[in-house]
């Protein structure tokens, strides 16, 4: 074999081995750019869907959107720069405003979203264990007022009991 | 036809309104012949009804396009069953079949009671038809299914016309369930309508006795039963055609569609402690009336364009009726709650904390809080829009940030109410009841860590699966036994026997364990994966234990569309499973291309498989392969839910009378009596 064609064979092998790595690079890129698009709203204006699910009614076709493969293509750009996730989700917004977040900021206006459903509940739940306690307080003082009351006779119980085994024969 | 089923609509506008006149006018009068004018005026609305909607049905059928609503949704070559179901496919349809529906319930509820409940049927005929006058003045007025195609000529006139062909059906709603899913959907809207009308009647009437509760009650499962076959058709056509890969997406008209389900559902259990103890009127009342007003809110939210969704075909400019109607309804529900406040008054007691009254309470509690957050998520753009200036979007990820834990946490309670007694729970009772429900909750979660899951949610889920299958499990076995033990019937006749005694209990614990069958399949969520790749023919893509080899690309010809599909064989560990066939349609009267999935399901995982179209570029096509686990198991839990509910529906056989003190009639666990008394009288739903 030749020193050309020693190099020829070893760079084949070369390429062979790295070559699926390379092809398992770009694939996993490409998910991830789709998984980065679930973070952001695709901006076709026609849903509340993610980039990275758009799939609603009135796209060029009822999916995936034309506009959220854009957006799609635009991460993946970001991501071939070289950036990091939340740079890339940073240059989206600052491209397309706080309507492309999938979730509100957990700042100014937008945390009164998060916050509200915990107030709610915790709200909730005190009014509730108050009004258990004000029913429960309403109960004992019934319970005082039957446990005075005349108590029932064992004849009466007798005949309960005896009514009670007609009906399950029945 | 367009002429004829227009006047009819006019004339049930006409009906409509005398029964709501004549209605109004008889409850004060009394006057027999007034009552009865009305009923037979509001029976009469709502067949000339039944005749407009079939004539829209027959302009669909004979392919009338002069019609606007007609040449809109559909064409020529459009299979016949769906131009019947077109009806629905846009604004105009959709609200006249609205119409249909609710003249359904109104009709059968007019015929049904029309000998009985004498006070109360004048105010609950009354209401209805108002409510029906509502839609009609929509459908009559402002969305008229019969409008002609006209254009405006020189002189000012119009020039009506008639087109050779309609622009078709839209793509996505050519899919068998489009037969299924709005009519049930929309049974379950309009059905709350009449739980409503006998709240409402019952308060303004003062109706004596505890009936009306009742018959709420009945008609709201029945409206709760549809709403859920509607909610999860529109799930599984989601799921089958917009091919995202998903089920839910938070969409503003699935929130919507959820809405009132939530409240139903919290009022279906806290009716219980109005008919066992007497409390909670006032509550009870309204959450009848915030169902009702929920579903006319999610009507005016995804029928305006308030909120974008991707419902957006059946959107136009008519929110301002619906605001309008919003607020007659708050002033009527006001009115009559402040006038006759004194009528629901009841002696509100708890003898414990630990009872089935508190647990109920907080079943209440939760449904309510996820009722609100969904609401007000769904309603955050638009006043983050009225406060900021700016529109801040609200997506799938924080609904389910925000309703997983609540979830959870009705789940959670789903377990520990029935063994919960009513009144109060002994400790020894507690220990007993909770013993192995809490064991095999445990053992769930045991079992989940060991087979790989570390999500905590989806541990969390399994755990509570495990607790609450097993509550109903146990309960089962000792009602079941006390049967058994007493007329030797084998284990499966004396559960059936037993649930046929006490339907409402134990039709009630079918829906449980199907939420539980629910839950799972959510839970498998936490697993999903996905890979979106290109290949040429002769390629392969691998996800989870599946290899899937692009075997060729074909095109199919039918009569309505064009379909380019991929034949994509399945391998399964380097054993074929089958062959799926993706596809994309084309439809060109629409100018239009729709998804159509392939799926193939088992019941521990479903492999989603899409055709996402073809790079320009390469011209290679681009497939997008979802593994989504326990994805039968919500379909299967709905089947169960909605089988609990006709079970529960049914009447019970008899009562059971259980004597305490000797074995073969010791009370089931959880029963504890109030008064400690020798004879204790099980009944009822608990």
């Amino acid at each position: 074999m030749t020193r050309a064609r020693r190099i020829l064979a070893v760079a084949f092998v070369l390429i062979v081995a790295i070559a699926p790595a390379i092809v398992v690079q770009v694939q996993a890129e490409i998910d991830h750019a789709h998984e980065l698009g679930k973070q952001l709203k695709c901006t076709c204006g026609g849903c509340e869907q993610s980039a990275g699910t758009c799939y609603h009614v009135g796209g060029q076709f009822s999916g995936p959107c034309g506009v959220a493969k854009m957006m799609i293509g635009e991460i993946q750009k970001h991501l071939d720069e070289g950036m990091t996730d939340d740079k890339v989700i940073a240059a989206m917004i600052k491209e397309y405003g706080p309507g492309a977040y999938m979730e509100p900021p957990k700042q100014g206006f937008g945390l009164v979203a998060w916050l509200m459903p915990g107030i709610y509940l915790i709200a909730g739940a005190g009014l509730v264990l108050f009004v258990i306690s004000r029913w429960r307080k309403r109960g004992v003082a019934a319970a005082g007022k039957t446990a005075s009351a005349k108590p029932v006779s064992p004849e009466l119980l007798e005949r309960a009991r005896l009514l009670a085994q007609e009906a399950t024969k029945e | 036809m367009d002429v004829f089923g227009s006047f009819a609509l006019l004339l049930a506008f006409v009906c409509a309104l005398y029964a709501l006149l004549g209605g109004i006018a008889a409850i004060f009068t009394r006057h027999p012949l007034l009552i009865k004018s009305a009923r037979q005026s509001g029976i009469a609305a709502c067949c000339l009804i039944f005749v407009s909607t079939l004539s829209v049905v027959y302009l669909f059928v004979t392919d009338n396009f002069s019609v606007a609503y007609v040449a809109s949704h559909s064409n020529r070559d459009l299979a016949t069953f769906f131009k019947v179901v077109a009806l629905w496919a846009g604004q105009e349809g959709s609200l006249l079949f609205w119409c249909f529906l609710l003249s359904v319930y109104i009709f059968s509820v007019l015929i049904a009671y029309r000998n009985k409940h004498g006070e109360l049927m004048p105010y609950v005929g009354a209401i209805l038809a108002g409510v029906q006058l509502f839609f009609l003045t929509i459908s009559n007025f402002v969305a008229n299914p019969f409008k002609s195609l006209a254009v405006a000529n020189a002189s000012g006139g119009l020039d009506y016309l008639a087109r050779a062909d309609g622009s078709g059906l839209r793509a996505v709603l050519q899919y068998p369930e489009m037969i299924i899913h709005p009519p049930n959907l929309y049974s379950g809207y309009t059905g709350f309508t009449i739980p409503f009308a006998f709240a409402l009647g019952a308060l303004l009437a003062r109706y004596p006795g505890e009936k009306w509760i009742h018959l709420t009650r009945k008609w709201t499962m029945i409206a709760w039963c549809f709403q859920t076959i509607g909610i999860l058709l529109g799930a599984h056509w989601a799921y089958a055609v917009l091919g995202w890969g998903g089920y839910w997406g938070w969409d503003p008209v699935e929130n919507a569609s959820l809405l009132p389900w939530l409240t139903g559902t919290a009022f279906l259990h806290s009716v219980m402690m109005q008919e066992k103890r007497g409390m909670m009127k006032v509550w009870n009342v309204w959450l009848v009336f915030i169902t009702f007003f929920l579903c006319i809110l999610g009507t005016m939210l995804t029928r305006s364009g308030v909120v974008s969704s991707v419902h957006a075909f059946a959107q136009s400019d008519i929110g301002g009726w619906f605001v309008g109607f919003l607020i007659i309804i708050m002033a009527v529900c006001l009115g009559a709650y402040f006038k006759n406040r004194d009528y629901l008054k009841s002696e509100n007691q708890l003898d414990s904390m630990v009872s089935r009254e508190s647990s109920f309470l907080f079943n209440n509690l939760v449904l309510l809080v996820a009722c609100i957050a969904v609401v007000s998520g769904t309603l955050f753009p638009v006043f983050s829009e009225w406060f900021t200036g700016s529109r801040i979007s609200v997506g799938a990820p924080f609904f389910n940030k925000v309703n997983i834990p609540l979830g959870l946490l009705l789940l959670f309670l789903t377990g520990v109410g029935p063994l919960l007694a009513w009144r109060k729970t002994s400790a020894e009772s507690l220990r007993r009841n909770f013993l192995w429900p809490s064991t095999m909750g445990v053992v769930g979660m045991v079992v989940a860590l060991a087979s790989g899951v570390r999500d905590l949610y989806a541990l969390v889920c399994f755990a509570l699966c495990t607790f609450v299958a097993t509550t109903i499990v146990v309960e089962y076995y000792r009602g079941a036994r006390v049967i058994h033990s007493r007329t030797q019937m084998n284990w499966l006749s004396s559960a059936v026997e037993l649930t046929l005694r006490n339907t409402r209990r134990y039709g009630g614990y079918i829906v449980h364990f199907g939420m539980v069958m629910i839950f799972v399949g959510l839970a498998g969520q936490a697993f999903n994966r996905e890979v979106q790749k290109e290949i040429p023919v002769g390629g392969t893509v691998n996800i989870g234990p599946y290899e899937l080899l692009l075997q060729a690309m074909d095109q199919k010809q039918e009569k309505n569309y064009v379909a380019e599909r991929m034949i994509v064989e399945v391998m399964k560990n380097h054993k074929p499973v089958m062959i799926l066939f993706p596809e994309r349609r084309n439809f060109p009267a629409g100018e239009e291309s729709g998804t159509m999935v392939a799926i193939y399901s088992t019941l521990l995982e479903d492999l989603y498989v899409v055709y996402a179209g073809v790079n320009q570029g390469s011209t290679v096509p681009t497939i997008h392969v979802f593994l989504n686990p326990l994805v039968k198991w919500v379909w299967f839990g709905g089947v169960v839910v909605v089988l609990g509910t006709l079970v529960a529906l049914l009447p019970s056989r008899q009562a059971v009378l259980v004597l305490a003190g000797g074995k073969a009639t010791e009370p089931a666990a959880g029963f504890v009596p109030a008064v400690q008394s020798p004879v204790s009288l099980r009944e009822g739903h608990d």
